[in-house]
């Protein structure tokens, strides 16, 4: 397995708020001042460095970017970066993994990452939910666009359309806030005078039981996620921070996915203590503060997910909504040239999301799969070492 | 062509109909269902529906389009409602008989789970889980045939006029709801990972055998229905119409019931998960077949991917189950026998193991063979088991555990002709010579002692040429033997062979070592004894008490002190 290569590591270690080379000189029992560093506190520091490096770049997007298909896209990347790298880490690093406390660390970070794939597929859950959505505007565009003459019966069309998207919005909503909406059992329903008195199904109920909640998961996650002291790190050579900064990264990046994407009980307010004393806290703790303050605003605060392109599509139907309200026939060609704006405008969110959501998808699936993978190896090499 | 005359007319009187039927407008529209009136009325509506289609192509002027365009959107709408209904009409769970398999597996769970029932269980699972490969989908009608020509004519009419998407929708959630409800039947659960993880590998055993049976029944006749039920509708309409609808309904069960066998394969590892592991894979590779076959379209790799990819974590999963359990054994430090003597239970549970894994053995051999393990352990003949017997000659505690591992294979490969084929004659061959030395070396260590009681040198008197026997001798050699037999005879009842066979071959053994001897230091020197006093307390047994005595030997109770004598 390839050492991660790293970048003039050597001449810059002095520019890291806290490089572990550091914290072993001012530690009182080394008296190695004229330490030379060793491949493995080489490596480790690569590690440290590169996962800033990948999150200021994360953390350097535009407010309008953020939480985007693209920028999610990005995120999982660095997550599979990282992932990488510290499975290179452990690799290189297995007889001292065998020896406690390292082994307690090291299981400990492989039960957090168990739990990241229960998120996994709950965000499967929804990319697919938010596919729904799509359909819905789909139609809308079938409808509007490339018409050679928009008539009533299109508006109407696209109308229809437009409320089912705006049902299917608020059903997923109410679901997140409560108890009914849950598998509602089909027959016909006479009752009501509205045209869909036969019922509206929730095409998707979710594939987790009940009483799942990601806003618990992350909290699980997230439990007992403590910097290791300065004594524990050096008596590990490091690799006790090594595997903290990948537990952190894992529950920044789930905690990401649930606010971006619709999935059964998102919470929020999940707590993320860390000191900025590593030097990749920094972007973190930034990103997590700016989607946090998105999730505040006046308009997001009962969002279904934070995804951009939901609000995007929201906001797309509201006004196409809004604006097919207005037109009367005969149509005024300044109504059809709005329409035609709202059209394109809804065209563009449409074909983002199009390109953009089978491959969120099969990444989210990849980060399934080299969590386990990556579990599977681990468990398996401390297995081994604790019978040698 | 026909007069343009005609046209407007057909037009005008179409709309009207449309019209008429528009939900949007009257309450008396809404309450009604075209499809579930009469035939005449449906006939009506469609025609006039085709009608209203045939005159936008031919529409020239835009306010003719226009209205044939509203009166189609409404005509869509309308039909699109109808649809639903008459899906919905018919999503009654399908009926529990048809949803059972072919295989003759009770519907309880085995609360028992002794091995006896994991063999039956195994056998019988082995029994419909054949290793052909041919497919055993069995398609059911979900529907009446007229519902499905309605859908047909409705769907028809929709895809024509661009409305394809709305009817996929509507199909989707209606029949995703069926299946959804179907699953509930099946007692299909929406577990996560972490659910799980927590539970006990007992009840997850449960749950597995409970899934295979579900699966079976979901591969091969829910979707495989669900399947031609689109095709029937839909198969010809439209651009892969029938495919999407499908997976509209079925990719999100799909996963639900396939994420639940990922779930396992993901579990932590440990030995006595073998064999659900090993069932679960063997179940899978057989739908394999199955599952290629309905989900057969680009949009549905997904879930073959899915399934391949769990297939080969399961195998893995096996693989390193059988490679832990190997050195767990190896490494095995326990040197405390058994009091008693009997088998260790760490050797039932490895030869339980060990046969177990031979029931299995067409999987493993595929499993092991396509990735053996590697080591300076491992021989390179795969034909030639590793297991390095050298210290056996040192008798360690463990030896003697082994030595019954070679009695059980030894005395029970006859009921199990797979294991003996896989441990080979020759290693038996080898088993056989050590467990034949340790029978030996018991019979020396044990009765070498007693038997030299019984030996005629030393008894007579130095020097004397006549037939002089040292009574006084003699009479601490009948002691000797009386106290060293007595106490073999209280440890060694105690002492619990299970095999009985070999029970009997060792007391025979010592029987036909033993008894002669005595047998003939009586007849020898009995006399010498019986002419003096107190003759009972030296020789206090026949024969016969000593061969009725050695029955006792092996049975694993304690006996009374006193070896029963015949009375003299």
């Amino acid at each position: 397995m390839p050492v991660t290569d790293y970048q003039g590591a050597s001449a810059s270690f002095t520019n890291f708020g806290r490089s572990l080379l550091s914290m072993r000189r001012d530690q009182v029992h080394s008296m190695e001042a004229a330490h030379e560093a060793t491949s493995q506190e080489i490596e480790l520091e690569a590690f440290q460095k590169q996962v800033a490096e990948r999150f200021n770049e994360l953390s350097s997007v535009d407010s309008d970017q953020l939480l985007s298909v693209p920028w999610i896209r990005k995120l999982l990347d660095v997550f599979l970066c990282c992932q990488e790298q510290f499975r290179s880490i452990l690799f290189n690093n297995t007889a001292n993994l065998n020896k406690p406390p390292m082994d307690r660390y090291v299981t400990e970070y492989f039960d957090r990452s168990v739990k990241g794939l229960d998120v996994c597929n709950a965000i499967r859950d929804g990319i697919e939910q938010i596919k729904q959505w799509q359909k819905q505007l789909e139609i809308v565009l079938c409808a509007l666009e490339n018409q050679r003459c928009v008539g009533e019966g299109q508006f109407r069309r696209a109308k229809k359309a437009l409320i089912d998207f705006a049902i299917g919005m608020l059903d997923e909503k109410e679901s997140n806030t409560s108890v009914a909406h849950r598998n509602r059992s089909f027959g016909r329903n006479n009752t009501q005078n509205d045209h869909k008195s036969l019922g509206h199904f929730r095409s998707l109920s979710w594939s987790v039981s009940r009483n799942w909640s990601a806003a618990r998961q992350l909290q699980a996650i997230g439990n007992n996620l403590v910097a290791p002291k300065n004594n524990e790190i050096a008596a590990t050579n490091g690799l006790a921070l090594a595997v903290f900064t990948m537990s952190y990264v894992l529950y920044f990046v789930m905690w990401a996915l649930v606010a971006a994407i619709p999935c059964q009980d998102r919470g929020l307010q999940t707590h993320f203590y860390v000191t900025r004393q590593f030097v990749w806290a920094v972007p973190i703790l930034s990103l997590h503060e700016r989607i946090l303050e998105e999730s505040k605003k006046r308009d997001r605060r009962n969002a279904c997910g934070l995804l951009k392109e939901i609000h995007e599509m929201e906001k797309c139907a509201h006004h196409m909504n809004e604006l097919i309200d207005t037109v009367h026939f005969p149509i005024t060609e300044e109504k059809d040239g709005e329409v035609k704006l709202r059209v394109h405008e809804l065209g563009l969110v449409y074909d983002g999301l199009k390109n953009g959501l089978d491959p969120l998808e099969r990444q989210v699936r990849e980060v399934f799969h080299r969590i386990v993978r990556s579990r599977t190896e681990g468990l398996d090499s401390i297995g081994r070492g604790n019978h040698e | 062509m026909e007069p343009p005359g005609n046209d407007v007319v057909a037009f005008e009187s179409a709309e009207k109909i449309i019209l008429r039927w528009d939900s949007t407008a009257s309450e008396d529209a809404r309450e009604k269902m075209i499809f579930a009136g009469d035939r005449y009325e449906i006939d009506r509506y469609l025609q006039a529906v085709d009608e209203i289609q045939r005159s936008m192509e031919f529409a020239t002027l835009s306010d003719d389009q226009n209205k044939a365009n509203s009166a189609i959107q409404i005509a869509m709408a309308r039909l699109e409602d109808e649809f639903r209904n008459i899906l919905i009409a018919h999503t009654n769970p399908v009926e529990a008989e048809s949803l059972t398999d072919s295989s003759p597996l009770p519907e309880e769970d085995y609360e028992d789970d002794s091995p006896l029932t994991k063999d039956l269980e195994h056998q019988e699972s082995n029994g419909s889980c054949s290793y052909r490969p041919t497919n055993s989908i069995r398609e059911i009608d979900l529907m009446p045939s007229d519902a499905i020509y309605d859908l047909r004519c409705i769907a028809e009419r929709m895809i024509l006029a661009g409305y394809l998407r709305e009817c996929i929708q509507v199909y989707g959630s209606v029949r995703k709801s069926a299946v959804d409800s179907s699953f509930r039947k099946l007692g299909i659960e929406k577990l996560s990972i972490g659910d799980i993880q927590r539970l006990e590998w007992e009840i997850l055993e449960t749950k597995i055998r409970r899934w295979i049976r579900a699966a079976k029944v979901c591969v091969r006749i829910l979707f495989a229905s669900e399947k031609k039920l689109c095709e029937q509708i839909f198969e010809g309409l439209g651009t892969a119409m029938d495919d999407a609808c499908f997976m509209e309904t079925i990719k999100g069960p799909a996963i639900q019931l396939f994420n639940f066998a990922e779930a396992i394969s993901i579990s932590r590892r440990s030995p006595e998960k073998l064999f659900k592991i090993l069932d679960l894979h063997d179940a899978l590779s057989d739908l394999l077949v199955d599952i290629e076959i309905v989900f057969d379209s680009k949009s549905s790799e997904s879930i073959r991917v899915q399934t391949v990819e769990i297939l080969s974590r399961l195998a893995e999963a096996a693989r390193g189950i059988l490679s832990e359990f190997e050195n767990a054994v190896l490494r095995e430090p326990s040197k405390v026998p058994v009091p008693g003597g009997t088998i260790h239970p760490l050797t039932r549970y490895v030869m339980n193991y060990i046969s177990l894994i031979s029931d299995y053995k067409q999987t493993m051999s595929e499993l092991i063979v396509s990735k053996p393990s590697t080591g300076s352990r491992y021989s390179s003949d795969p034909n030639t088991p590793d297991m390095d017997f050298a210290e056996l000659e040192s008798q360690t505690p463990l030896a003697l555990h082994l030595i019954w591992i070679a009695v059980i294979l030894q005395f029970n490969l006859e009921g199990s002709p797979e294991l003996r084929e896989m441990v080979g004659d020759d290693c038996l061959r080898k088993l056989t010579g050590k467990f034949r030395q340790a029978a030996t070396n018991y019979q020396r260590s044990t009765w070498v002692t007693v038997l030299h009681c019984l030996r005629d040198e030393g008894l007579h008197v130095k020097g004397s040429f006549s037939s002089g026997v040292s009574k006084s001798a003699l009479r601490e050699r009948f002691k000797t033997f009386n106290a060293m037999f007595e106490e073999v005879h209280r440890t060694q009842s105690t002492w619990l062979i299970p095999d009985t066979q070999l029970r009997e071959e060792l007391r025979i053994s010592v029987s036909e070592k033993l008894i002669p001897a005595y047998r003939s230091f009586l007849g020898r020197f009995r006399s010498h004894i019986e002419s003096g006093r107190h003759p009972e307390n030296y020789i206090k047994y026949s024969g016969e008490d000593i061969e009725t005595a050695v029955l006792d030997f092996f049975e694993g109770y304690q006996v009374s002190q006193h070896i029963r004598r015949r009375s003299q």
